[in-house]
């Protein structure tokens, strides 16, 4: 528990310069190992980054209208595969990439946005029906319009590969191109949701009523919520081209929608830090399963799930949370031999029981019987103990 | 109090990332380096084993046939390793060893299986069935110098070496298919009117272009009705109505999806329409579809094949079949009879990619592809007689000659006239 020297001043006094420096340094540290590390990985760890990049950007957008606005959207996959179509028809015709990408992200946002302006205005389980339709809708579509989309037998574009003058590997460039979109992503959704749009998509997801009664229209943050979950979509469909290169009806087929819903909740719904888990939940588990026995693979990730839903129910994301729930109350059993000290936490939330932990170790040398006790209430929640 | 926790979670994260891409990037690049010394082996041979990968749908609505894919290279393969191996042409013998892969029919998915085949090493990728996830790692295959080869889609693109320098078709593309059924009723003289029922995109289009190229010219052959349909339908009733009205006595169903063909087979007995019907190799399977189908009914159901049906009495002892079903069993823990022809088509796989290893002299995939091209007029286990693998021909798959069978109650037996 190194943690628990952070912990401290943290508590004390809030805006601690020397926590933010180690934060800082982290990052520091993070963004330079995440820069050098396609030039030491073998190919395939770079081509499954790549991949997971691609998936993380659509669980990011699906987050953003399920996790963090709590509408209830099984097309995302839609979004994506237009972003793909888009990418692989500006790509046929040799338009600037750059061109692309936003074409890419701007046609998925405006689909977003008309099927949202009618979706929005119905209420729960209808959206659902609606978002539901997109992809069912998009196969065929994508099928007959044969001159964009090339049919069933798909199309391919070829535009990641490295060029001459980066003496990079095509698998090190892609890994370049998806860390920059999939970061910039990842920092925009991140303002966006700690923002008033943020607070907003709180508000609306606890209770429209409430959101109307305090100025925010539950419509409009709906609609902006669906709109900017499509454009990661159509950015995460660009991506999909880039590590793909070729994008066919099957891409948008049904089953990869709720197999990006269960990715999203695996990883962790309303949190940035769940997307990056849940795609790489999406294209781990896939090699995992097929690692283990290819003949099971549906059956082995239907355990997977159900296994990370019984043990973590707010997605892997809580995983050091739920840890150090677990590591701290043992050490409350190896402090004292006070048998009480087993009595389960479970009713307490995570917070009250931190700042158990902050007690002891405040306490830790005189650590007396009132002392013992406080911390007790503090798990327990319980008051006739004292 | 929360707040403060939040940031930290997420530092955790990515410290333990970092870590883990720091600990992982020990490992470097090396091995792949392909072009150096022409005599220097490919990744995946060895002196004494071979590692083929196969990527197919083993999950998923197309499971059955997927399995299928695998099972039969592997019993084949099963046996002759039991058998000490194979003697390939540099005078080394090699056992062969498989690894398959599920992609369920996502391309996304096929081209990680790739990507993870050449991290595992494998010499080369046969055998997967579809023709999107064959399509995903297809260019990456091709600039990667990977083999990827007898792979189970009728898309003509496979057999183009242009633009495709290392891939191959295995079965017959679909103009193959339709043409075969084409030039026998054109050849019998009797006038007939066709009614046409096909999947909107390029497997139905290649089936019905075969077909009336082979048709054109003959008169006493007349198309009387044109239906299609989308291959995400969940009924085709509609149409079949619609193409009963025009009183044909031939129907040409070129159909792909297994639940529509049953469906199909019921509806027309409904509608009292009992036309002589074509049905395509992969959805003419005689446990899977044409009994359920009742198909019994109908004064004839044709499709065309190059493989012995297991099925049928007429091949019950034959001894390709038999060796075939109890290899089956031993090697690829497939007991059951096998429900869809793709079980016996990946056998054949077997017996082609065998004869290549016969007579390739380097163990490089630039060698193993000349060898591949080089086949010719195999009669591979299974196989019909009148119909042989010949990789020889540009443009075509490595089996293009298919024979036109008619349902019997059991199996199939091969006819020569229509009637």
């Amino acid at each position: 528990m190194r943690n628990r020297l952070n912990v401290q001043p943290q508590s004390l006094k809030p805006p601690s310069t020397g926590n933010r420096t180690v934060r800082i340094v982290v990052l520091v540290l993070a963004a330079v190992v995440l820069l050098l590390a396609p030039l030491n990985l073998p190919p395939f760890a770079n081509q499954t980054l790549v991949r997971i990049g691609v998936y993380a950007v659509a669980v990011l957008g699906l987050n953003i209208v399920m996790g963090y606005t709590g509408q209830v959207n099984l097309g995302q996959i839609f979004f994506v595969g237009l972003g793909a179509y888009v990418t692989a028809y500006g790509v046929k015709q040799g338009w600037n990439i750059l061109l692309v990408f936003v074409l890419a992200c701007l046609i998925a946002g405006l689909v977003g946005l008309l099927v949202a302006l009618a979706a929005a205005r119905l209420g729960g389980l209808a959206i659902a029906m609606v978002t539901i339709a997109l992809p069912i809708v998009g196969v065929p579509l994508a099928k007959r319009l044969e001159g964009f989309t090339g049919g069933s037998q798909g199309i391919s574009a070829r535009f990641t590969d490295a060029p001459d003058w980066s003496g990079l590997y095509n698998d090190q460039w892609q890994y370049y191109i998806i860390l920059l979109v999939t970061a910039a992503g990842f920092l925009l959704a991140r303002n966006l949701v700690r923002g008033k749009y943020g607070r907003a998509f709180g508000v609306v997801k606890e209770n429209e009523a409430v959101a109307a009664s305090m100025g925010v229209s539950p419509y409009r943050i709906k609609v902006l919520a669906f709109t900017v979950a499509s454009i990661f979509g159509g950015a995460s469909g660009f991506l999909y081209l880039a590590a793909v290169q070729y994008t066919s009806p099957e891409t948008l087929s049904f089953g990869h929608s709720i197999s990006l819903l269960a990715a999203m909740v695996i990883g962790g719904a309303g949190s940035i830090a769940g997307s990056l888990i849940g795609g790489a939940y999406y294209v781990l588990v896939p090699l995992l399963t097929n690692a283990v026995d290819p003949g099971l693979t549906t059956v082995s990730q239907g355990a997977i799930l159900l296994i990370v839903l019984f043990l973590l129910p707010e997605g892997l994301v809580s995983l050091p949370r739920v840890l150090r729930r677990i590591t701290g109350r043992n050490r409350d059993r190896r402090g004292a031999g006070d048998p009480q000290r087993t009595v389960p936490a479970t009713a307490a939330g995570a917070a009250p029981e931190k700042q158990a932990i902050q007690h002891q170790a405040e306490h830790r040398a005189i650590q007396d019987q009132t002392d013992q006790q406080q911390t007790i209430q503090h798990q327990t929640g319980r008051q006739d103990q004292a | 109090m929360r707040k403060n926790t939040r940031p930290r979670g997420v530092l955790g994260i990515v410290a333990v990332a970092a870590v883990i891409a720091l600990s992982a990037s020990g490992c470097t690049r090396g091995g792949t380096n392909q072009g150096g010394g022409s005599n220097a082996a490919s990744p995946g041979i060895t002196d004494s084993s071979i590692t083929l990968g196969i990527t197919t749908p083993l999950s998923g609505a197309i499971a059955g046939q997927g399995t299928c894919t695998v099972a039969g290279v592997t019993a084949y393969f099963g046996a002759l390793n039991a058998a000490g191996g194979v003697k390939f042409g540099d005078g080394k013998t090699r056992t062969v060893s498989i690894k398959s892969y599920d992609d369920g029919y996502d391309p996304q998915k096929s081209l990680a299986n790739f990507q993870q085949m050449v991290s595992d090493n494998v010499f080369a990728a046969t055998a997967g069935l579809g023709t999107p996830t064959n399509r995903a790692f297809r260019e990456a295959a091709i600039s990667q110098k990977v083999p990827q080869v007898l792979v189970m889609t009728g898309d003509p693109l496979f057999s183009d070496r242009k633009q495709s320098p290392w891939q191959l078709g295995f079965v017959p593309i679909y103009q193959n298919e339709g043409a075969a059924f084409g030039k026998l009723i054109a050849g019998s003289g009797q006038p007939h009117k066709v009614a046409i029922l096909s999947q909107n995109d390029d497997y139905g289009k290649g089936y019905v272009q075969g077909f009336k190229d082979a048709i054109k010219g003959a008169s006493n052959i007349s198309v009387v009705g044109e239906q299609t349909y989308e291959a995400t339908d969940t009924s085709v009733d509609a149409q079949l109505t619609q193409l009963a009205s025009s009183g044909a006595d031939v129907f040409f169903d070129a159909m792909s999806i297994t639940p529509l063909a049953i469906a199909s087979l019921q509806k027309a007995q409904q509608l009292g329409w009992k036309p002589s019907w074509f049905l395509p190799s992969n959805t003419s399977s005689p446990a899977a579809i044409l009994g359920p189908g009742g198909a019994a009914a109908y004064p004839g159901i044709y499709s065309v094949s190059f493989a012995k049906a297991p099925q049928s009495p007429a091949f019950a002892k034959d001894p390709d079949v038999v060796k075939f079903l109890a290899d089956l069993k031993q090697y690829a823990k497939y007991p059951d009879m096998p429900a869809f022809p793709h079980c016996m088509w990946s056998y054949m796989v077997g017996a082609t990619l065998e004869q290549a290893f016969k007579t390739m002299t380097e163990p490089t995939r630039d060698n193993f592809m000349t060898a591949l091209r080089n086949v010719k007029g195999l009669q591979a286990p299974l196989m019909l007689s009148g119909t042989s693998v010949d990789t020889t021909t540009d443009g075509q798959p490595a089996v293009s000659s298919v024979l036109v069978q008619k349902y019997d109650g059991k199996g199939y037996a091969t006819v020569q006239n229509f009637g």
